[in-house]
């Protein structure tokens, strides 16, 4: 494809995309989860490969026919990259903040009229975002950054047709922006096995213990019928292959140098799951979710589109 | 002349040293105020007295021999500017002086022999420090109290304040101001804060630095040499005119305007007696000035008569404090296995507290670690190491865990209770050893996986290994370091299904593996 094919193309897609989202109007969150399944973007899933993430997200997104897809003039964003942690980014437990800054900047790029960024951290909050390098790479972006550890930003809600997760508390940010794009980082994890898109929705809830009583991978694929991020991009460069999800090393790290977007977050998580070197269909929250219908885990029905730098 | 002045001079220090040392403990923390604060730390006397036996001979631990040096000089110096709760019993009697009818405002001198109780009160605390129980120092100590008050509550007031604030400007859309994590005090403790500030501010508003001279064991221990200071208040026999004046404003009720005497053991220091007379009857006498008269109120009698019950309750007390350290070490024995269902035996101390008994006999309870805990895993204790400890701080990982990289505590230990650690020395001292509870855990009892504790470990000393298909906890004790990310990361009620078993003496865990990078990955295409 050259590029003025590339450019005709994308505002064609564009105008078909913002057409579609515009008759079916704004979703409330609680129906968001049942609408019918929507991919955005020129493909299913985008997976680059490469040594240099910006410029790999950067064609991913090219690739995707552009920000704009999902973010149109005027909206808010908010992007929930993984915080979860202290430590600092080679260490890899938390989403490279390069990215989260580029994500921030095509979003602002595309139009938004304001991005904000946050995770319920596990360690110290204020730590995590601050050593993690997200919070200074998110403000340089133009982001605002706002504290999730912090029970009254967080609103009731309730999921229907959820076997375990009926109710939760979900993060304002989450309920009042107009597009959500998850950025979780790939790791392994102790009991479920890899952690992925699915997984980092955990930080967008408040009480995470309720999910770990209560059948935890159940929980996890009961939250996407609730709502369904409208962009996942995971971040595969360094991947931490052991000692999950916190990890104690940089010896628990394996260089994979992908990065992979879509909109389908059970795609996704299948994908990063296979990279990882794990049969999506072992992990539990993952075949709970093509159970429940939230999105599929055959990949070869997909139109996607590798990308080697 | 210089003289009138002290006194304006004394006020701006004062509140100057106050507002620096309530600011630090109200974890308010900038370039100037963290080394002046510091600095303002190394001189509060017992803090430094623990600290110079905690960590010999360190420059940092000689503050009380500088007090010392100061009060021999120009008497009780500390007692008027650099005590912080001297000068909150300040502002009580500066605030009380406004409300109170006119004739009420004046003090009026009282006799010294009242006060032989203050050395039988300094005699049990030395008794009781000296077979290793803190409790009277803790409870008593004029510091020790101002920490006790400014962070439980004091800072609690700040962070609902903060937070209130944020919370408004949050539905504007605004998030410049930072919320803070709310603490979790224990209501005894705080009950107990509250009755201390009652008792002090009762004692202020009544009688000014009555708490100075009778129950605080610092101004019984200057005030023991005061008496010898080199500059002494004295009366000018010419000059005064017996109109009394020095007296209705001496807080210390230590000024007999009628026999123009001063009694320097209770004296401190705040020099509003110079600035109340007008025909500069009042000066600052050096003792080797050669004039010394009959002037200052040297109270030999009385002052052997102190000395007196000072030495017999030292005597007495002996004899009876090892029978009541014996009573309260038997409340702290740790439960017996298996009949208590977690966590309810020894209280795990701070890391760089080295030890149950280093702890407990170097903390005198100030709570500045309790209060800069980043994650407010230190808390007050009330009884948890008995008698001995009382309400000294414990790690509680019900609420919090201790963050893996922190040191925060071991910096800002005055007393030398918590000792230095670096991070690297942190990551491997062992403070605890995590025990799994294999009949309470969610994987066992329920079927289903959970994986929260080892998510939460920092070392991997919980891993999770394969069980009936599912996931489950397993201990490597050596790797253990006792932070308790597990035990506050589990799910189950009423009891944790991991927790953490305190050290009584702190350990050394496995180093974690080296940080040798990560490996190549040898697949160039993608797997699907």
């Amino acid at each position: 494809m050259d590029r003025r094919d590339f450019l005709r193309k994308s505002v064609l897609y564009g105008a078909v995309a913002g057409l579609g989202a515009s008759a079916l109007g704004t979703f409330t969150p609680a129906l968001a989860g049942l609408r019918p399944h929507i991919t955005k973007g020129n493909f299913d899933l985008v997976a680059v490969r490469g040594s240099n993430l910006v410029a790999m997200f950067d064609r991913a997104m090219q690739e995707m026919g552009g920000m704009s897809q999902w973010v149109k003039p005027g909206q808010t964003v908010v992007v929930k990259p993984n915080i979860g942690w202290d430590v600092v980014p080679d260490r890899a437990a938390n989403t490279n903040p390069d990215l989260v800054g580029a994500v921030v900047r095509h979003c602002l790029q595309a139009g938004a009229s304001r991005v904000t960024v946050f995770d319920h951290t596990c360690d110290n909050w204020q730590r995590s975002y601050e050593n993690s390098g997200i919070e200074k790479a998110a403000r340089d972006a133009g982001a605002r950054v706002v504290p999730g550890n912090f029970e009254r930003n967080y609103r009731d809600i309730s999921i229907p047709g959820a076997v375990r997760l009926t109710e939760a508390k979900v993060h304002e940010q989450i309920l009042d922006n107009d597009v959500f794009i998850n950025v979780p980082v790939l790791k392994h994890h102790s009991s479920t096995r890899v952690t992925i898109a699915m997984k980092n929705l955990m930080g967008i809830v408040w009480d995470r213990r309720y999910w770990h009583r209560n059948d935890l991978n159940q929980c996890i694929a009961d939250f996407c019928l609730f709502r369904k991020p409208d962009l996942n991009i995971v971040d595969a460069m360094l991947v931490m292959t052991q000692n999950g999800p916190r990890g104690t090393s940089t010896a628990d790290l394996v260089r994979k140098n992908s990065l992979m977007v879509s909109s389908d977050i059970v795609a996704i998580d299948a994908a990063s799951a296979l990279i990882f070197g794990e049969e999506p269909a072992n992990v539990g929250h993952l075949a709970i979710a093509e159970e429940l219908n939230i999105g599929s885990l055959d990949l070869s029905k997909l139109n996607i589109q590798r990308v080697y730098m | 002349m210089l003289l009138r002045h002290l006194r304006k001079i004394r006020i701006i220090v004062s509140l100057l040293i106050f507002g620096f040392l309530l600011l630090f403990f109200m974890n308010v923390h900038g370039r100037i105020i963290d080394p002046v604060a510091e600095f303002l730390l190394r001189l509060q006397f017992f803090p430094s007295v623990l600290r110079f036996s905690a960590i010999a001979f360190a420059v940092s631990s000689l503050g009380f021999l500088l007090i010392l040096l100061l009060t021999f000089l120009f008497g009780r110096v500390y007692c008027s500017s650099i005590c912080p709760l001297g000068t909150l019993q300040d502002i009580f009697i500066a605030l009380a002086r406004r409300f109170k009818p006119k004739k009420k405002r004046r003090f009026v001198y009282t006799s010294n022999r009242k006060f032989i109780l203050r050395y039988s009160i300094l005699a049990a605390t030395l008794l009781f420090w000296f077979f290793g129980s803190l409790f009277l120092l803790n409870l008593l100590d004029p510091y020790s109290n101002f920490g006790k008050i400014s962070v439980t509550l004091f800072q609690p007031l700040f962070t609902q304040g903060v937070n209130g604030l944020s919370g408004l400007l949050e539905r504007l859309d605004l998030f410049f101001i930072t919320p803070l994590l709310k603490q979790s005090l224990p209501g005894d403790v705080v009950a107990v804060s509250v009755g201390i500030l009652g008792v002090i501010m009762t004692l202020s508003i009544w009688r000014g630095r009555l708490f100075c001279n009778s129950l605080c064991p610092v101004g019984s221990v200057l005030g023991l040499v005061s008496t010898r200071s080199l500059y002494r208040v004295a009366f000018r026999e010419a000059a005064c005119t017996l109109c009394g004046k020095c007296e209705k404003v001496c807080k210390a009720e230590c000024i007999d305007s009628k026999k123009k005497t001063v009694d320097m053991s209770r004296c401190v220091s705040c020099f509003n007696c110079f600035d109340s007379c007008s025909n500069n009857g009042l000066y600052y006498e050096n003792a080797f000035s050669g004039k010394k008269k009959a002037i200052t109120l040297n109270t030999t009698d009385n002052l052997r008569n102190e000395k007196r019950t000072f030495l017999l309750t030292l005597a007495g007390g002996m004899m009876s404090i090892p029978l009541l350290k014996k009573l309260a070490k038997a409340q702290v024995e740790p439960g017996k296995a298996g009949m208590v269902p977690t966590g309810t035996g020894l209280p795990v101390t701070p890391p760089g507290s080295m030890s149950h008994d280093h702890f407990t006999g170097k903390c005198i309870a100030c709570y500045l670690c309790v209060g800069a805990c980043p994650t407010n895993v230190i808390i007050p204790s009330f009884f948890d190491y008995g008698l001995e400890g009382f309400m000294q701080p414990k790690l509680d990982y019900h609420k919090s865990f201790c963050n893996f990289d922190c040191t925060r505590c071991t910096e800002v230990c005055p007393t030398g209770a918590i000792t230095r650690l670096d991070r690297d020395t942190k990551h491997i001292t062992q403070i605890g050893i995590a025990k799994f509870m294999y009949e309470s855990c969610v994987v066992t009892v329920d079927g289903t996986d959970c994986g929260a504790c080892s998510e939460h470990c920092p070392t991997k000393a919980v891993t999770m290994v394969p069980y009936n298909g599912l996931w489950l906890p397993e201990v490597e004790p050596e790797l253990c370091i006792g932070c308790g990310a597990c035990e506050f990361a589990c799910p189950t009620e009423p009891y944790k299904a991991i927790y953490v078993e305190s050290n009584a003496l702190h350990k050394q865990a496995l180093p974690l593996s080296d940080d040798h990078g990560p490996r190549d990955h040898d697949k160039d295409e993608f797997p699907f």
